[in-house]
This record gives structure tokens, sequence and C-alpha cells, in this order.
């Protein structure tokens, strides 16, 4: 896309009184880090050796809303556009400069200014790490119940503007079930307050509707978000059931019993087969899997181990060797592939990397002979995880009401081990971005909704759509009492990718929208879906751009993204 | 695509009839909606006394009683109004001040009242969802669910007389269940018809991340932004069982103490009631306990299981505030009146409704009462709908000879009331944050740029 033309020395000069020379960057090596986020198919072009394209003009660090509100009434009369950032985790393109323009990074603006344990109500500043802040909230015997996979580096303000989820959402919400308000700078410049000190009792949910405006309205600068007490008992089990349409019955089940687990996972038959079926009788997580005989693993490809004392968020890994436990046939194939290892077995890996790829490149080989050989030879259907935590009495009978709607419903009880083992490793999973890439694959994540009824409509159509070209799995997560989330992970060769990667999103979200899926969950648009767009919301996109011109008359609010235009409404 | 061709006003009730048929345009004024006898003690304050005096709003000189039959209709309705220069306003069960006197030589006023729009267009019971028109009472909901075996929520009587779009527009926290929220926390998706006679549908589905929840554009913008036709509302499951149980607490603070307590317990009742002294004695019977007292009423439902540990988690909660249980009648009597079987000889309904943070519940209930008592007068309060946000506190206001307050006096104090409650930090109905008006107002002109929505032209013309 074409940079809005801007003086680099007249940006500085209106800046510059604002934040001060320590932070405003117009560094060469500053503006790359800011032109993408993990966006897979910009990670497509990087691992060609293409450099993102889309720069910003300039990065600055405010300090405080006052700084955000100036700078956004600077960039205004400069008719520069704005792109707001917190950790750039997200995967949609969302914070691509695709004009150019100010970066206002958030992360400078991390205070958590209040946590009150008898209202149960925070007061925390955009730019919060994930991280630090849940363990600040645990110090004060608290916490937000949002563990989303990124949560290590992204920001609250992040999740905010794209209505994200953690993995513990059937029971805490979403993040927008849990914002009591929300601070923002306009795209006028005007800094303002929604639902404080209560939630207003006439006229648009404005809270609601700058959740999930990535940007395009306003740049939100601190939040009041409802906490929990931290739960007394968590209950963790594994189960495993016949098909994913019985797991998908016995799930319905248990919500429609008013339960509320914290966490509802179902794995298809290939994603169970891959990830959890385990070889020569060695059950995973039954146990130190790891057949890896003291293999050194890349500090920076371990995830986080659980912490000494429990709690939900493991601990970053401690210096020093740990054996890695790999994780059914294909952790075990990506070990093999990891850079860390000598080079005869770095060669036993390009060479079996390169049959991997020959094989997924006939994806639908794959995906046909994946559900079938993995009934085959697993002959177990589908794995489910279910967690169930909260205060501890009221956690007992309900874990109880649970386990017994499950087993009803004809799962086999697997025991805790499986439930646990999810519980340690979940983070494990975006640490293989790198071998995956680095093996001349590409991985990438689809995640739709809808009810029900519609439910199985979609997982079938979706899963169709992507599995011409990719090989797929999927897993059943976000349970809700009037439906559910599914989360599609598709891997193809990176050669030829980015075309592959387009129809996989075109025809994916298509398939979506037509049977009355919703294109995204919790990942929100970015510049990804933007296509998608106008067949999610139909005439209802006259709301969407009439908030725009309400918040933002001269379209400088992230442009290009929600499917709005990426064009400024008017120049300066 | 030809510019829209206006239509003289004298033409307009012939427009009008070719759209809904004859018989379904009328200048009569509207004929008096009958309210359920559940939900007739429930509606507080002026909309209170209008109906109960069978005043429908007045019609004007240039004003129509239009009844479409779809939200065709509606469409079209609303695209002739703009051609015609008139304005719509929507007349849900006709509770809410839904019409005021047209000044003279005033635009045009088509009042579309949505009677017959009253259907569900589909029970999903798989995903325990409905899709209904904005027409239909919550009471005809209720009696089309119950049979098989479902339920909109534990909603209070004042909800029952009001058409789903009525409860989707107006936000009322007071007609809210303890579990299940608003109505509108029930919305997955909606239909309306935007000022320029388009026709919008929101997508369902339980939760998505497809930029902001646009449906929140229309739920409480009271039909100024679209006429709400249908809405896709999730329900439940009849419970399996359901507890009640009634406690005297030593003090109101105690009493809001122990309900804090047992929600940090996590316990999730259906309702939850909290009386002060004086207002307990007047609903429930003098013996119920002293006036310095207070009095908390549960109501738990669901699995049999849970709802007994909720009832418990409640009681354990009393208990350790120093309440002591009080015998079954006094729980069950109040959820006879609570599900509208039995009506509250406690006639007038409260006169004031605020919204107290949390934590501040107890200071907003005790500056309403100096307030009612420098004016000579005495302030009832029960409290209900608490969540992380605050409580719903409904003000009677009684004189000292022991009748509630009446026509100007009552007015008086309400007003003094309501200042002294805003000061002590509540927030009072139909208010909103201030820093967003002009993006309202602005909102408002995009989308209806002619005052389709708009009878008063409250705003400059775009």
């Amino acid at each position: 896309m074409q940079r809005v033309a801007l003086d680099p020395d007249r940006l500085r000069r209106e800046l510059l009184p604002i934040v001060g020379e320590r932070r405003l960057s117009m560094r060469a090596s500053d503006l790359a880090s800011y032109g993408r986020d993990m966006w897979p198919r910009l990670l497509i072009g990087i691992a060609a050796g293409r450099l993102p394209a889309d720069l910003p003009h300039v990065v600055v660090w405010p300090e405080t809303e006052r700084e955000v509100a100036a700078v956004v009434r600077a960039a205004r009369a400069l008719g520069a556009p704005i792109v707001p950032y917190g950790g750039g985790s997200g995967v949609c393109g969302g914070t691509v400069p695709v004009l150019g323009g100010v970066t206002i990074d958030l992360k400078r603006m991390a205070e958590i200014r209040s946590v009150d344990r008898d209202s149960l109500l925070c007061d925390v500043e955009a730019g919060a790490n994930g991280e630090r802040f849940e363990r600040e909230l645990n110090r004060r015997g608290t916490t937000l119940g949002h563990f989303p996979s990124s949560i290590y580096c992204s920001t609250v303000g992040g999740w905010l503007a794209c209505r994200a989820a953690g993995q513990m959402s059937t029971k805490y919400g979403k993040i927008e079930d849990r914002v009591a308000g929300l601070t923002a700078v306009t795209g006028r410049g005007d800094i303002i307050h929604t639902d404080g000190p209560a939630r207003a009792l006439r006229g648009p949910d404005w809270t609601q509707l700058l959740v999930g405006s990535e940007g395009t309205l306003a740049v939100i600068t601190s939040a009041r978000l409802r906490v929990s007490p931290i739960p007394e008992l968590r209950i963790l089990r594994g189960f495993e059931i016949e098909s994913v349409a019985h797991g998908v019955e016995a799930i319905r089940r248990v919500m429609h019993r008013g339960l509320r687990p914290a966490v509802v996972r179902l794995y298809d038959e290939v994603d169970t087969f891959i990830n959890h079926v385990p070889l020569f009788g060695r059950g995973r997580g039954g146990g130190a899997a790891g057949d890896d005989k003291g293999e050194e693993r890349d500090p920076l490809e371990r995830a986080p181990e659980p912490a000494a004392g429990g709690g939900a968020l493991p601990e970053i890994p401690p210096k020093g060797d740990r054996g890695g436990a790999s994780e059914g046939l294909f952790g075990r194939a990506l070990s093999l592939l990891s850079p860390g290892a000598e080079p005869a077995r770095r060669l036993a890996g390009r060479l079996r990397s390169g049959a991997i790829n020959a094989v997924l490149s006939r994806p639908r080989l794959v995906n046909g002979l994946a559900g079938p050989l993995a009934e085959k030879v697993s002959r177990r259907g589908c794995r489910l995880i279910i967690g169930v935590e909260g205060a501890r009495i009221r956690t007992e009978v309900e874990a109880r009401l649970v386990m017994g709607e499950l087993e009803r419903a004809g799962a086999t009880d697997l025991g805790e081990e499986p439930g646990r083992h999810w519980l340690e490793h979940r983070y494990d999973v975006s640490y293989k971005m790198s071998p995956v890439f680095r093996s001349g694959l590409f991985v990438d994540t689809m995640e739709v909704a809808a009810t029900w009824e519609r439910l199985m409509d979609l997982y079938r159509a979706v899963r169709q759509a992507i599995s011409e070209h990719a090989v797929v799995m999927a897993h059943f997560s976000h349970a809700y009492p009037e439906g559910c989330s599914i989360y599609f992970t598709f891997f193809a060769p990176v050669v030829g990718a980015e075309k592959t990667y387009d129809a996989i999103w075109q025809a994916g979200m298509a398939a979506a929208s037509r049977v009355g899926g919703t294109i995204s969950h919790h990942h929100g648009v970015g510049l990804l879906k933007g296509p998608a767009m106008l067949g999610e919301h139909r005439e209802a996109m006259a709301i969407l751009r009439a908030l725009k011109a309400s918040f933002d008359p001269d379209g400088i609010m992230n442009p290009g993204k929600l499917g709005l235009p990426a064009a400024l409404a008017r120049r300066a | 695509m030809n510019a829209p061709v206006p239509v003289a006003i004298e033409d307009l009730r012939a427009a009008l009839e070719a759209v809904v048929g004859q018989s379904h345009v009328s200048r009569r004024s509207l004929p008096p909606r009958k309210v359920p006898s559940q939900a007739r003690n429930q509606i507080t304050g002026d909309d209170a006394v209008r109906l109960r005096r069978g005043e429908p709003p007045a019609i004007g000189a240039a004003a129509w009683l239009v009844q479409p039959g779809s939200a065709t209709e509606v469409a079209e309705i609303v695209a002739l109004a703009g051609r015609a220069g008139a304005a719509v306003i929507p007349v849900g069960s006709g509770a809410r001040a839904a019409g005021r006197d047209a000044p003279a030589g005033g635009r045009p006023r088509l009042y579309v009242d949505s009677r017959r729009m009253s259907h569900v267009l589909h029970l999903d019971e798989t995903s325990l969802v409905v899709h209904v028109q904005a027409g239909l009472t919550a009471l005809a909901l209720e009696r089309i669910l119950v049979p098989r075996g479902l339920t909109l929520g534990d909603f209070p009587p004042s909800t029952l007389g009001s058409t789903i779009g009525g409860l989707l527009a107006v936000r009322t926290p007071g007609k809210s269940s303890a579990r299940h929220g608003t109505v509108e926390d029930a919305v997955l998706g909606l239909s309306a018809v935007l000022a320029d006679g388009r026709t919008i549908h929101t997508r369902v589905a339980p939760r998505r991340a497809s930029g902001p929840d646009l449906a929140r554009a229309l739920l409480g913008s009271e039909g100024r932004l679209g006429f709400i036709t249908a809405a896709v509302l999730r329900i439940h499951r009849r419970p399996e069982a359901r507890f009640l149980a009634a406690f005297a607490l030593p003090s109101l603070e105690d009493a809001l103490a122990a309900v804090r307590l047992a929600l940090r317990e996590e316990a999730a009742p259906a309702a939850l009631r909290v009386f002060e002294g004086a207002d307990a004695r007047a609903h429930l019977g003098e013996s119920v306990c002293d006036e310095e007292q207070a009095v908390l009423l549960v109501a738990t439902a669901g699995a049999t299981d849970l709802a007994a540990c909720d009832r418990d988690l409640v009681a354990s909660a009393a208990t350790a505030m120093g309440g002591a249980v009080l015998d079954d009648a006094v729980a069950e009597k109040w959820w006879r009146r609570r599900t509208g079987q039995e009506r509250d000889p406690q006639a007038p309904p409260p006169a004031l409704q605020v919204t107290a943070p949390a934590g501040r519940e107890a200071t907003v209930a005790r500056a309403v009462a100096a307030a009612a008592e420098r004016l000579g007068a005495r302030a009832r309060v029960h409290v209900s709908r608490f969540e992380a946000d605050g409580a719903v506190e409904f003000f009677t206001f009684v004189e000292p000879d022991g009748e509630v307050a009446a026509g100007e006096r009552s007015a008086a104090i309400r007003a003094a009331a309501e200042q002294a409650a805003e000061q002590a930090g509540a927030i009072l109905l139909g208010s909103s944050p201030p820093g967003l008006e002009p993006y309202e107002r602005q909102l408002e002109r995009l989308l209806d740029p002619h005052g389709v929505f708009d009878p008063e032209l409250t705003r400059e013309p775009a």
C-alpha cells in the first residue's frame, strides 16, 4: 500500500514536545520492528527474506493518557494515521501500518492502578503485560481468569481491542464479559470514559462498541476489569469419547444443565491422533515421555513450566538444560527438526522434513488418511479435557455434576493426568512455530463459532474448505450455553504459500459465513479477515461506518482494518 | 438510483394503507393495552400513574396509529416517513411515555405499534435460543416456553408486560434477574430497520471477535438509531429444583455484607433481595423484623445439588453476619409476589430507582433517607440485582402519618432524593456518560440525517 506522504521533520517537531527525545524513534530498526505482528502471512514473507513493507513513519511511547490524546491531536492535524500497538502478538495483521503514520506503543502505560478485593474490580492501564498483570492480581488474592496462549506477550489493551478469549473463558467469560468500563482517546483526540462508576443506564453500550474495534475508533488507554477471587480448588480430568459428534453433545448437555466448567477442550480425531495418542504404549502425560536422551533444547523454544507452588500460570523456564518432553508423533518429528540437533541428526531431520513436505503437499491424502488411520491405530476416538475451578464448596458440587453428566453421555474417565498435563504444557504450542517455519512449512489457525444447532455443519464445512489445501486438525473449546467455538490448525509447505494461504482463508471464511457461523471467535479481524466483514455483517456495516465517522472523522485511526477503507477521510 | 420521491401529507394516509391495509391505519387514540395484573404493581413512577389512569398518549393533528404485520412493512413505513418528512415513534406495550402532545404545525407523526408482530419465528431447543418478533410481550413468550420446559429467565413481573422490543430499546436495571441479567444481556442477534428504510441483521453467534458488537448500538437507544423488529434471545431450561430462604439480620449493612460474602463463594442465586427494616415490615408483615434490622431473601434454582449448595452458601453467609432464619412462609410469600402469582397489597410501587456502585449501597441508601427526612418524610428501601458494578435500590417515600407520599409532595421528595443519591455516587435512570453525548448525537445524525426517529427534532438537522 501507498504510504501517506508525511514530512518527517515536521512530524518530529510536533511529537517531540509531547513525548520527548527518548520516547520517540524514527530509526530504521525500530520502524522495521513495528511493521508486523505475528500474522503468519507476514512470517511467510519474512521466512522468504522479504522484510515487512508497511512501516510507520515514527514510533512513540507515551506514558499518560494526556500524552496519547496530544499525539492523536497532533497526528490529526498532520493527516498522519495512528496505529496503536500493545504486545504485537496478534495473528491478523492488526498492527500493520498500511499507510504508515504514528505507531503508538502503549507498553510504557502499564500501571495497575488499583485492585479492590471487596468489589472485585481493578483499574489497569492498557499497556500492562498479560503475565505480569495476572501475577500481580494473584499476589492480591485475585485472578482475571483470562489465559490466552499469548498471555506472556500480549497486553490488556490488545485483549480489549480484539475481543480476546482465554482458555478458561467458559467459566470466566471472554474479555468483553469482564470489562466494566474503559478510558480511551478517540480519533477526535477526546479522552472518554465509558460506564463509570457503574453501567450507563441508557444509550448505546459504548464499552461493547469500543471492545473489538481494533484501534479503528479509539486508542484504549485503561480499563476497569472484573476480577475473581483466586480459585480455592481446581480439578482437571481427561476423558475419551467415541467421536466429535458425541463429544459435542456431551458438552452441550453439561452447559444446558447450568454447569460452567472453566476448561472444555474436545480434540477431533486427527488432533487426538497427532497430539494425544500414545506411541509404543506410552500414555501422553503418563510420566516422562521424553525420548531425546539428554538432548538440550534452545531456551527460547521451551515453554514455561508450572511454578512449584501450583497456580494457573507457569513460570518462564529457568536457565540450564532440561530434557524436552515431546508429545506424540508430530512433536517428535519437530524435535528432530530442531537446529539444536547434531549434524547427523540434522541431516536425517532434513531428509525427514523433505519427506514430511512431500506428504504435506498432498493434504487431501493426509487428511483422508489421518481420520480413518487415527481410528484404526488408536481405536479411541476423541480426547476431552475438562477443568472445574472456583470457590471450594461450590466447585466440589459442580465438578461432581460435570463428571457425572459426561459419563452419562458416554465419555470414559481417563483420570487426572491428561488434564494436569494439559495445564502444564498448554503454552508449548506457541514455541513450536519457529521450528515449523524452519522445517519449510507454515502453520496457522482459524477460529470460528456457532450455535449448537449449526456447529457440526460449521465443523464439516470449514474443515472441508481448508483440507483442499492443507493438513487440518481441530479442537472445540470456549463452550457456551448456546454454542461453541472451533479452533482449526493447519499446515502446508511454505513454497507457493501466499497463494495457498489466501485461498485457504477465502474458502474457510466463506464456508463459515455460509453455514451461519461467525468468522472469528477471539483472534479478531485485522487485515486478514477484512474481506470477510461484509459477509459477516452485511447491512449492519452501516452502523460500523457510522461509528467510524463519529469517532474518527478524519479516518486516521488504524486505516484499512475491520474491512474499513485504507484511506484517510480528508487531507489535513 | 433515483432520488426518493417526496410524499405529501394528504397522500400519507393512503400510502400507509397501501402498506399495512386499511384496517391497520387509524386516527384514533391508542386502544389501551391490557397490562397483565402481575406487571401492574411493578411499574414505577410516572409511567405507572399514566397507565393506571388508562391514559394513552395524546395524538395530535397530523398523526396516525399504524400496525404493521411484519418487519418488511415496518421498513416500508420508515421509508415512507422519510419521504413524507414524518417522524416514526415505536410503540410497544404502551407503558412507556411513547407519545407526547405533537406541537401545533409540527411534522406528521406515525405511531408504529408492534402488537401484530408478536410471533415466535424459530425456537431452537438444541441451542436454547429463540428468535422472536419485537412486538411479543415477555409474558406471551413465557407462556409459549413454559409448557416446553423452557423459560426466558427469572425476570421480575415488571418485565412481563413489556414487549421484547421495549425491553431491548429501554434499559431498566430493575427489570432483570440475578443470574441472567437483563433481557438485553440475552441478545445474540438483532434485526432492525434503520432510518433510511434498510433492514439490518446482526449475526447470531455465542461470542464473536469480528469488530465491535454492533447490536449494542441499538440496545438501550430508545428507538433513536433504529426500529428493532426481531431479536434472537438466549433461553434456559426450567430448573430441576428451587429453594427459598429468608433471614433477619441486625442491620442493612450486615445484610449487604452477607450478600457480598455469599457471592464471593460463587453462590449464583436466581433472585436475591435485601429489605431494610421498615420496608420489610411493610411488605412482609410487622412480625418479620424490627425497624433497625433488615431482611435477606434468596431464591436458588438449577441442578438440584447446585441449587441446594447455593442456598446453603447464602444461609452460611447470613448466619456469619448475625442473621436468624425466618419462617418458610416469609420467603414463600415474597416469591409468590416475585413471580406474579400474587399481588403485593403494598401499592403504589416505589417512587425512585437508582443504581448504587459496588460498596456504596449502604451510603446511597442512607443519603436518600437523610434527604427524605429533611423534607419530613421517611424513605423505605429494598435492594436487588447485585453485581460487581453495584446494586439496584428501590425507594418508597412515606409521610409521618404512614401514608405513601403522592402528587407534588412525592415529586419534591424524589427530586431531593435523586440529588442526594447522585452526590453519594449513585447513577440515576436515564442518565448517560456526559463525555459521550457528542458521539451519540453524531451517530444519530449519521444514521438518521432527517430525524425520522427524532419526533421533536432535538438536534440540528444534518
